[in-house]
């Protein structure tokens, strides 16, 4: 019995599976030697994981969670892309806020949790601002980058052909500075996921941070491990996503021309 | 030959240029006739690209006036186009949309675009390379994008920023007899930086040499070599002549460059 993939393509796919395939049996493997109140199998994981969707627990958790990430995470591009764009702009406003976002950036966001809770308690929007926090930060600081090194051979391209100022935004700065942004984007996606959690761990419990709490609380280690898994796959695909977009829009920015 | 053209498009009187301390050229007085092509040449630094940029209301001078068709220019204009040496095309823009941009800017239609860009793309050589992106086509092809993003606009007068500079020795010879073609299909007014004494004088009717610190114009050069121009013009002796002629006319001043400290 000879495997003979026909590309080293193939080969990477096989390895991959063969790796995947190694840790799942390990996680079965060690679930079952140990206790269940230790680690769950992988297969009692994944039944369970079917029983929560069965009775849609598992639909409302994600559903919950999905709102939360999808509010922090437009909120953070909503303002990091045009901020970074002002600021790389304007001299003054960078030189006015650029040590408050520098302490903000090296401050853990977890640590401001309880400061946040105080302030605004227990509503969806705390758990927004929180999650905004933790994403906003590498997307303001690739914007901020990209518009900063704007070819101004470009610009003079633009000035020559005639270009209004809103044609130069449209034409030149904004195609310049999405790949950019994208990048900022994509490192973005992680930061939100764990500001989701966190959010929903500390402030009021609600989605998939809830359900991990509760079944933590009672040594419910399947459904730890589903909504883990389910969180993790959740990344996962957000980020393929993030990626697809960087390499659909940033194809040129790798290459010199 | 310089005769006929009568008309004055482009005059340029007492012009200077000073950054600071630093004065870059000065007293530079200068008359281009429709359809002349003058080529400007002098040693790195002596603010010929300034000029250029000065003519096409990029960079505001110091000093004196500059007027096309009589109009001073203040600021860029219709009917001017620049060929840069950087070529300047959007890496994130297909040939067709590079090609298109000047004419989008100037509001064209859509069904001007499609008559005129492929045309254009056509006239340079780029049929087939429509679709692709910069970074996939060769420096030469993306000069040639340059060239006909430009030409696209229609102008009466291009200037030229050393387009062939950053081409290799051999893409530069096609690209050179390549414009020399198109330019006997439609003649216009043209302004040719180059450091290039051979493509000063292939190219100009006149070569104007900038030399002095500041600089200004030192000789000008009248070429009275027979148009169309081709290959066959590198082998004439009067070609030759005065390719010596500007060389020796640059010459002191390039040693003297070479060896002075401040640049």
């Amino acid at each position: 019995m000879s495997v003979r993939p026909r590309s080293p393509r193939a080969l990477g796919w096989l390895i991959t599976g063969l790796g995947l395939a190694a840790g799942a049996a390990l996680w079965e493997i060690v679930g079952r030697e140990t206790g269940a109140a230790f680690m769950a199998p992988l297969s009692e994981t994944l039944l369970r994981l079917a029983e929560l969707a069965h009775t849609g627990e598992l639909w409302q958790a994600l559903a919950s969670s999905l709102a939360l990430f999808g509010a922090g995470f437009a909120l953070s591009v909503a303002v990091g892309v045009p901020l970074g764009l002002l600021l790389a702009r304007m001299r003054l406003l960078r030189i006015a806020l650029e040590s408050y976002i520098a302490i903000l950036n090296a401050t853990p966001i977890a640590a401001l949790i309880p400061f946040i809770l105080s302030l605004m308690g227990f509503g969806f929007a705390p758990k927004v601002l929180v999650v905004f926090l933790f994403a906003v930060f590498p997307i303001l600081y690739n914007t901020v980058e990209g518009a900063r090194s704007i070819r101004p051979e470009l610009i003079e391209v633009a000035r020559s052909f005639r270009s209004t100022e809103r044609a130069l935004w449209r034409d030149v700065l904004l195609p310049f500075v999405l790949p950019f942004a994208l990048t900022g984007i994509r490192q973005a996606i992680g930061r939100a996921l764990v500001g989701m959690i966190a959010a929903e761990f500390f402030l009021s419990a609600s989605g998939l941070g809830m359900m991990l709490q509760s079944a933590s609380q009672s040594f419910d280690t399947a459904t730890i491990f589903a909504a883990i898994l389910l969180v993790t796959l959740l990344g996962v695909a957000l980020m393929e996503l993030g990626g697809a977009l960087e390499r659909r829009y940033a194809a040129w920015r790798n290459i010199r021309t | 030959m310089s005769e006929e053209a009568a008309a004055i498009c482009i005059s340029v009187r007492n012009a200077g240029k000073r950054y600071d301390a630093l004065e870059v050229f000065a007293g530079i007085d200068l008359e281009i006739g429709q359809r002349q092509i003058v080529a400007l040449v002098g040693p790195s630094g002596c603010g010929k690209t300034t000029l250029l940029r000065s003519i096409d209301g990029l960079i505001p001078l110091s000093a004196g006036v500059i007027a096309i068709d009589g109009a001073p220019v203040t600021e860029p204009r219709t009917g001017v186009a620049m060929v840069f040496q950087h070529f300047g095309l959007f890496p994130w823009k297909t040939v067709y949309d590079n090609v298109a941009y000047g004419l989008r800017l100037a509001g064209a239609s859509r069904r001007e675009l499609g008559e005129k860009v492929p045309y254009f793309v056509n006239l340079v050589g780029l049929r087939g390379f429509e679709a692709a992106y910069p970074y996939q086509i060769s420096g030469g092809m993306q000069q040639r994008c340059g060239l006909a993003r430009a030409l696209a606009t229609e102008p009466s007068v291009m200037l030229m920023d050393e387009p062939f500079a950053a081409v290799d020795a051999q893409t530069r010879e096609i690209l050179q007899f390549e414009l020399l073609r198109i330019w006997d299909m439609r003649p216009m007014t043209m302004v040719f930086v180059t450091h290039s004494i051979e493509e000063a004088v292939l190219m100009g009717d006149r070569v104007v040499v900038l030399k002095g610190r500041p600089s200004t114009v030192f000789e000008t050069v009248a070429v009275d070599l027979p148009r169309p121009r081709n290959r066959q013009t590198l082998g004439l002796a009067r070609f030759n002549e005065l390719r010596e002629h500007v060389w020796s006319t640059l010459m002191d001043e390039a040693r003297r460059a070479e060896f002075s400290v401040s640049g």
